[in-house]
């Protein structure tokens, strides 16, 4: 019969166990200060590659893109405030307000035809335009600016599609159906009731509904000439987005 | 003379149906009105008949097989009434003069020309003004007969110019 264990043995093994937590909580924290002192390392790199790439990240596009994918890894964002070492260093944060400032102008010069909803290639194709050549911008650029924006509480949104993404800048919120019909609608650019119905699987009472919002809010427009009626969207609509403003 | 370039509109089918909702027709009566003059300053267009306006180019686009339907060109007509650019011939008002520039337009631009060719207190016939080669180079050059006189006579009321008859032919002083 094995013997049970004593207080001694019970004392034994408690200091064993608080020799332990020692040992971990030391490694741990030598790991901690080892990363911290890696990310303080790598913080001062990217800060001394911004510098040094300053005014390819404010013209490059591309380049613009994988900079803030490289800052997003390491929890920097240059946008965050409009103050401190980023902004100062880049300009990026006044960058993406003016952006903005713009993609709104757009959205609002062109809202008596297209309702509210602007493709992104429309915004992409009018906002270059206005650019100098040296200085493009990329549609990550204005995905960005956009969501930007969202903490003025400006109902913007950026909705992406199968192929592509549009911008709607309507007031009120979209729900659910209005959008994943919107959705539908960009990639068909005119449906029937039945169309639509068919394609994303709802009752036609549920397309009606969903459309009555968007020939209301002036998004969607009605062809009787069609049988049965169509329904079309100027956004989508390829003349539109390339007629002059 | 050079294609008429047609607006994206034109090739919009919905375009062709008007729309219900007040804003979204606004902004389409506004696009109406807008190719409707300017299709007619292309083509020289000066009148149109209410009967026949189904037939004209503007209202009808074969290769999307669309046609602006009676009522909506009815529709159209008015809005050009209400924005002074179509002016009824008489009340029963089946033809309309297409103005492309309301008649006070054309008076302030006749009446510039007047002075630039110091021709201010002098008198010229209507014809010198439509069809003179002093005026070929102006926009008013060949312009309506009926329109013109419409101009004029904005011109007469503002006391810039004086309407004279001679018979046969018509002038005008400008003062």
């Amino acid at each position: 019969m094995r013997r049970r264990a004593g207080v001694g043995a019970i004392q034994r093994q408690k200091i064993q166990q608080d020799k332990f937590k020692e040992k971990g909580s030391e490694i741990q924290e030598n790991q901690l200060e080892q990363m911290t002192l890696q990310m303080e390392k790598f913080r001062e790199h990217l800060e001394d590659f911004a510098a040094k790439h300053k005014n390819e990240i404010k013209k490059n596009p591309q380049f613009r893109k994988q900079f803030q994918e490289m800052c997003a890894s390491i929890g920097v964002d240059p946008l965050a405030s409009g103050k401190g070492f980023w902004c100062e260093m880049l300009g990026v944060g006044d960058f993406y307000y003016e952006l903005g400032v713009q993609v709104v102008e757009l959205c609002v010069a062109t809202s008596h035809r297209n309702g509210g909803v602007l493709s992104l290639d429309e915004v992409l194709l009018r906002l270059n335009h206005r650019r100098r050549p040296d200085n493009q911008i990329s549609s990550d650029d204005i995905v960005r600016a956009v969501k930007k924006l969202r903490v003025l509480g400006s109902g913007m949104e950026v909705v992406a599609t199968g192929s592509s993404q549009f911008i709607y800048s309507i007031p009120g919120e979209l729900s659910m159906d209005h959008t994943a019909l919107l959705q539908h609608a960009e990639s068909v650019v005119h449906l029937t009731v039945a169309s639509a119905a068919s394609a994303l699987g709802w009752s036609q009472e549920r397309v009606s509904r969903a459309l009555d919002h968007l020939l209301r809010v002036g998004v969607a427009w009605r062809d009787d000439q069609d049988r049965p009626p169509s329904f079309w969207f100027p956004a989508f609509f390829q003349q539109c987005a390339t007629a002059a403003e | 003379m050079t294609e008429f370039e047609w607006p994206w509109q034109y090739s919009f089918p919905p375009f062709f149906t008007l729309q219900v909702n007040a804003d979204v027709r606004k902004t389409q009566l506004d696009a109406w009105c807008a190719l409707v003059t300017s299709w007619g300053k292309q083509g020289g267009v000066t009148q149109i008949d209410v009967t026949e306006a189904s037939d004209l180019a503007v209202f009808k686009n074969a290769s999307i097989h669309r046609a602006l339907p009676p009522d909506g060109i009815q529709v159209v007509l008015e809005e050009l009434v209400r924005r002074g650019n179509l002016e009824w011939t008489d009340k029963t008002k089946r033809r309309g003069y297409l103005l492309w520039r309301s008649a006070g337009e054309w008076g302030t631009q006749i009446y510039k020309w007047a002075q630039g060719s110091s021709r201010i207190n002098t008198v010229c016939t209507l014809y010198e003004l439509a069809h003179g080669d002093e005026t070929a180079d102006q926009e008013f050059h060949n312009l309506d007969g009926d329109i013109l006189l419409k101009a004029l006579r904005t011109l007469e009321a503002s006391g810039k110019a004086e309407l004279m008859d001679f018979g046969d032919n018509q002038g005008v002083k400008f003062l």
